[in-house]
């Protein structure tokens, strides 16, 4: 079966900035595929170049057959886009606007009168269809954003961040929806700066930075690349630098990065570890507020691989 | 069809907004009928226009001149005068002006200066003791002095009209006669006197408070011409131009303004054309000033019984006024960058170019000369009044439709100019 989504060296810069750089992946069928890095790491410049908004530099991709390049037209009839901001009619009904939407999408008559009946059953808003977008919660405006990418029944889905800013409940919707609509077949391309929400969906991830591609595979390959390492997360009453150097030199930390008196540390044992990080507080005058010691995750790989914690 | 649902989408979101349906129909008519309400047409039923009377106390303070003395002339319509002052005062009592002032004498110039100062009096009018010997002097320069309260302009104004009405018709006769006397070598008061005296008859009757305020029955051939069409309707009309074209860059500028929120993108994320979506776009602009014009007209027929003139010619200037306020809007728009540019362009653009091309709307009338005829049509604004003004006045259909395509050609270089550099941000 060929990939839903084929990415072919694709590159994009803005002036100096190397956007994409690039980047060359597979979307099987049928699968949640997570783009994982902090903001500013290139998956929403990625994201509209698949969704024919932004013409790459050089390469190529193909949505499900369709080239971004030959044959726009073809990739955007198969294609749904949840943008990462909410772009909606407010001044009309969430129907109305699942109405309009459709009609973008080719839809007309009965045939859209009843998808949108679905798409708000899906969405859970048909008792305030009829309500101004306006008037929404942020969560609703979510799943409105959601349900008008699914209107004409698409073969893939992009999804920029959907989750951002919303409250938790409204996060566990969008998340349970995201599994359905793999569950009802279709292919999501999911970006995300949120480790855990990567980690729960996706079948495979892949991990950018600075518009490159520095890892991909299932979540289980990825963390294999951090080995058995503990990650352990310090808060201290002073300036990092003043304990970062005795840290890195005591035995089994093997990478250390401050931020904000927060310091993420990658250490061998952490049980081993912990009592030596005190002693050498203790001789640098520094008090540890807080510890929080993480087992191997996405966090911890992308702080492997790039030095830096993903929410930097 | 998708250009139809884009256009019908944005009309449905425009005319949702108050504040828009404020700006486009509320402020137009609201503006006009402070205007109307002005002139006291509310007030009344009848079609005709009625200003409010305005009260003049004159001092006539003439001592008369050498040929006044000499004999009594009987004037038109049972005037007497021996002096000009005397006239002057018939003039402005006269049954043809009273619906437009009441006059009531003052004793001296200070007492009728101390009527407009209390607020008894809208106007004062001082005639000096040597006026009528002054005027008679061969190089005499006679001098009214005309007081007036400052928050008044519409009464003032008639009154020095029609005092500078009078004095300019009896000047000239006083020009012909200082000639004749010129080459009889005479230069005899008395003479001069009863020369003018034999004028004051002649031109008393052609200075008639009739002929000094001119009205003319409807011509059964043409449109009412009614005070208040000649006035309300160019407001009306101005108002509506105006506004209008601020209608068609604010409709525009829901390009920018969808760009900015993410729905133009989501929209070129759909199986939907770029240029289909744009037209939409397009459409939806050209829709809105459409509905808001043809409203306009409507409303301005029906509150202020504004005769807008046939219906082709009118169909043919507002179309190239809705083609002119849309596609300038698209223009405007497609120079920016993002909607926070758009205010303040708007404001200095739209607001410097509609008054450029309004300008005699603008100031009543009261502004004249060439360059006034002129500078308007340097601005779209000033083609759209013009044809409105010439629909309203029964212009021959050649003159209106020269004015249209006058109108349609500036559409067409916004609307090229427009969609390219839209086509271009977009591409």
């Amino acid at each position: 079966m060929q990939p839903a989504i084929e990415v072919q060296n694709l590159h994009k810069s803005f002036g100096e900035l190397k956007a994409v750089d690039g980047a060359s992946f597979n979307v099987p069928q049928g699968e949640i595929y997570s783009l994982l890095g902090p903001n500013g790491a290139g998956k929403t410049t990625t994201i509209s170049m698949l969704s024919t908004l932004l013409r790459p530099d050089s390469g190529d991709a193909l949505v499900m057959g369709h080239s971004i390049r030959k044959d726009p037209m073809g990739v955007k009839s198969v294609l749904g886009v949840v943008p990462q901001d909410i772009a909606l009619y407010e001044d009309l009904s969430a129907r109305e606007n699942l109405t309009f939407w459709g009609k973008m999408y080719g839809l007309r008559g009965a045939a859209l009168k009843q998808r949108v009946d679905e798409v708000l059953e899906i969405i859970g808003l048909t008792d305030r269809q009829k309500g101004r977008v306006s008037k929404f919660s942020g969560g609703m405006k979510r799943r409105v954003n959601i349900g008008v990418a699914l209107l004409h029944k698409p073969k893939v889905i992009y999804m920029d961040e959907p989750t951002v800013g919303i409250d938790p409940q409204s996060r566990r919707s969008i998340l349970d929806s995201v599994i359905a609509l793999k569950n009802a077949g279709m292919t999501v391309l999911y970006t995300t700066h949120y480790m855990e929400e990567a980690q729960e969906l996706s079948d495979q991830i892949t991990i950018m930075d600075h518009g490159k591609l520095i890892a991909s595979g299932t979540h289980d390959e990825l963390v294999k690349i951090v080995g058995q390492m503990d990650r352990i997360r310090l808060t201290i009453n002073a300036e990092g630098a003043r304990v970062v150097t005795a840290w890195k030199s005591t035995p089994g930390v093997k990478q250390v990065t401050a931020e904000d008196g927060t310091l993420n540390l990658l250490v061998d044992d952490s049980n081993q570890v912990l009592p030596r990080l005190f002693d050498a507080a203790t001789t640098s005058g520094v008090r540890i507020t807080s510890v929080d010691i993480q087992l191997p995750n996405l966090e911890a790989v992308f702080l492997h691989l790039t030095g830096r914690a993903l929410r930097d | 069809m998708k250009i139809l649902d884009i256009a019908i989408k944005d009309l449905t979101r425009s005319f949702r907004s108050l504040f828009a349906v404020i700006f486009m129909f509320g402020v137009p008519l609201l503006v006009t009928g402070m205007f109307y309400l002005m002139f006291g047409g509310m007030a009344n039923n009848d079609t005709g226009f009625n200003l409010p009377q305005t009260k003049v106390v004159v001092a006539n303070l003439d001592e008369g001149g050498a040929g006044f003395q000499m004999d009594i002339t009987s004037l038109p319509q049972g005037t007497s005068a021996e002096s000009l002052g005397n006239l002057i005062v018939s003039v402005l009592q006269g049954e043809g002006l009273t619906d437009l002032m009441v006059v009531t004498l003052a004793d001296s110039a200070e007492a009728a200066r101390q009527a407009v100062d209390s607020q008894e009096a809208g106007v004062a009018v001082i005639i000096p003791a040597d006026f009528s010997q002054t005027f008679s002097a061969l190089e005499g320069q006679a001098v009214l002095e005309v007081y007036q309260d400052p928050t008044l302009t519409l009464g003032p104004a008639i009154i020095r009209s029609v005092l500078d009405q009078f004095m300019d018709g009896i000047s000239g006769a006083k020009i012909t006669v200082n000639s004749v006397l010129a080459h009889s070598q005479s230069s005899d008061p008395a003479l001069i006197g009863q020369a003018v005296q034999q004028y004051m008859a002649v031109s008393a009757q052609a200075q008639s408070p009739d002929a000094l305020v001119t009205s003319h029955a409807p011509d059964a051939a043409k449109q009412e011409t009614s005070l208040l069409e000649q006035i309300i309707g160019p407001i009306m009309g101005g108002m509506m131009i105006f506004y209008a074209f601020f209608t068609g860059t604010s409709t525009a500028q829901t390009i920018l303004k969808e760009d900015e929120e993410g729905t133009l993108p989501r929209l070129f994320t759909t199986p939907t054309s770029q240029s289909a979506i744009l037209s939409g776009k397009f459409l939806a602009v050209f829709l809105t000033v459409l509905v808001q014009m043809v409203v306009l007209l409507i409303l301005g027929r029906l509150i202020f019984q504004i005769a807008w003139g046939s219906l082709l010619p009118l169909a043919l200037v507002t179309a190239g006024i809705i083609f002119a306020a849309s596609s300038c809007g698209i223009f405007i728009n497609s120079l920016l960058k993002s909607t926070k540019q758009g205010g303040v362009v708007f404001g200095a653009v739209l607001t410097m170019t509609g008054m450029l091309g309004m300008i005699k709307i603008f100031t009543m009338g009261m502004a004249t000369g060439a360059a006034l005829e002129i500078v308007p049509l340097f601005v779209p604004q000033g083609w759209a009044i013009r044809g409105l003004v010439q629909s309203m006045q029964g212009a021959p259909i050649g003159d209106v439709l020269l004015t249209s395509v006058a109108l349609l050609a500036w559409s067409a270089a916004f609307f090229i100019l427009g969609v390219w550099r839209f086509q271009k941000r977009y591409a």
